[in-house]
């Protein structure tokens, strides 16, 4: 009955502690976009959508980035790690039009070429999907190593 | 580690690239409308001068403006490229921008140049790379009014007198306006045949027609032979000026 009661509060105290960590990096994470949105203001008033489209990444971000630190001690963790760098890499090449965007205003077409710029971050997204599909199979390897121990 | 080192790089990849999108909205161009002259060589020159006023926080390279002339059928009449290689950051820069069209090229898909007030399509593009690393193009569509230096041209009613006793001298009244952003400097040349397709003869006279001004002439005619004439037949009309030759343009009268 004692040791369940322990449990249950340091359950508690985790999960607590869990959310209290993702509540602190998502606050942190929207203070940036709220910082850089007031940049991006000029931006969105030219561009339609603009807005929308971060909006939703932004979202989605936090969303799966909340998931990740709930999850945080378990093997979904880095499953929600590995999920955001590759919706990072789709929503980016999605967006942004594979890197070239086309904007039409008062009779002009205006073509951005911003390939590099989609490469690079491609290329963040990837090393982060690799370092999550890593901790995952040492998460799993270690946990495995402590199964083999009990026995 | 990596996870601070890729947190690094995100921040200044996403602090780079806010800085290059606000950066250019303090780029301020300037473009002017674009004129029309003649150069010494008799060409038509479109001239146009753009400011560039660039207040951002990087250098933009590359800045390349290129200008296309097309014609009604989009037959490109002349292309013409202006490089400017680095617009340095607080700066203001002035592109003069220049193209040419020979007059001849114009008339050689439709002599609707000639006789009709109608207008030229531009066709600019505007290349230049952001921050050494972003490459921006903007193109648009102009349209150019153009004056037909021979607007309205008209042949009035033959009139026949008497000459001297061999001939007969017919007088042709010529009139048009010449609304075209030149002088008009050159000769009218008319050949008359009947109804039969008889040479009777043929006369030129000179005109001068400032842009923007009405002419009206006559072209006399010296017919050595009054019995060819008859009521009806054609006349070839040439017309030669410094900027282009035209013609057989035919005309009937009668």
């Amino acid at each position: 009955m004692d040791e369940k009661s322990i449990g249950f509060r340091e359950r508690l105290r985790r999960i607590t502690l869990k959310i209290l960590k993702a509540t602190i990096k998502a606050t942190l994470l929207y203070g940036v976009y709220f910082v850089l949105s007031m940049f991006l203001a000029p931006i969105s008033d030219a561009v339609p959508g603009f807005q929308q489209m971060v909006e939703t990444f932004v979202t989605v971000y936090l969303f799966l980035m909340i998931l990740g630190e709930i999850a945080s001690g378990t093997v979904f963790q880095h499953f929600f790690g590995a999920v955001k760098a590759l919706f990072v890499i789709l929503y980016l090449i999605f967006s942004l039009n594979g890197g070239v965007i086309t904007l039409y205003f008062q009779g002009a077409q205006l073509m951005v070429d911003i390939r590099l710029f989609l490469m690079v971050a491609i290329l963040l997204s990837l090393l982060g999907f690799a370092k999550s599909v890593l901790q995952a199979i040492s998460f799993l390897n270690e946990k495995a190593q402590v199964e083999s121990l009990k026995f | 580690m990596i996870s601070i080192a890729t947190t690094f790089l995100w921040l200044f990849l996403i602090t780079f690239c806010v800085s290059v999108a606000y950066s250019i909205k303090d780029v301020q161009f300037n473009f002017e409308e674009p004129n029309v002259s003649v150069t010494k060589s008799n060409e038509l020159l479109f001239s146009s001068s753009t400011s560039i006023l660039n207040k951002g926080y990087y250098n933009i390279d590359s800045f390349n403006l290129t200008t296309k002339v097309l014609d009604r059928e989009s037959f490109t009449l002349a292309c013409q490229s202006t490089f400017v290689p680095v617009i340095e950051k607080n700066k203001k820069t002035i592109v003069n921008h220049t193209v040419t069209v020979n007059f001849n090229d114009l008339l050689q898909n439709s002599q609707d140049y000639l006789f009709n007030d109608t207008e030229l399509k531009l066709y600019m593009i505007v290349g230049m790379k952001l921050a050494d690393v972003i490459p921006v193009q903007v193109s648009t569509n102009l349209s150019l009014p153009w004056g037909a230096p021979l607007y309205n041209f008209t042949i009035g009613k033959i009139r026949y007198g008497v000459d001297n006793a061999t001939s007969v001298k017919a007088t042709i009244p010529i009139s048009f306006e010449n609304h075209a952003p030149f002088d008009l400097n050159g000769t009218v040349k008319i050949k008359i045949y009947n109804n039969n397709d008889v040479f009777l003869g043929d006369g030129e006279t000179s005109i001068e027609a400032p842009q923007g001004s009405s002419y009206q002439d006559y072209v006399e005619v010296s017919v050595k032979n009054a019995e060819t004439i008859s009521d009806s037949g054609r006349l070839e009309v040439y017309i030669q000026t410094s900027l282009f030759s035209y013609g057989p343009m035919v005309i009937s009268y009668g």
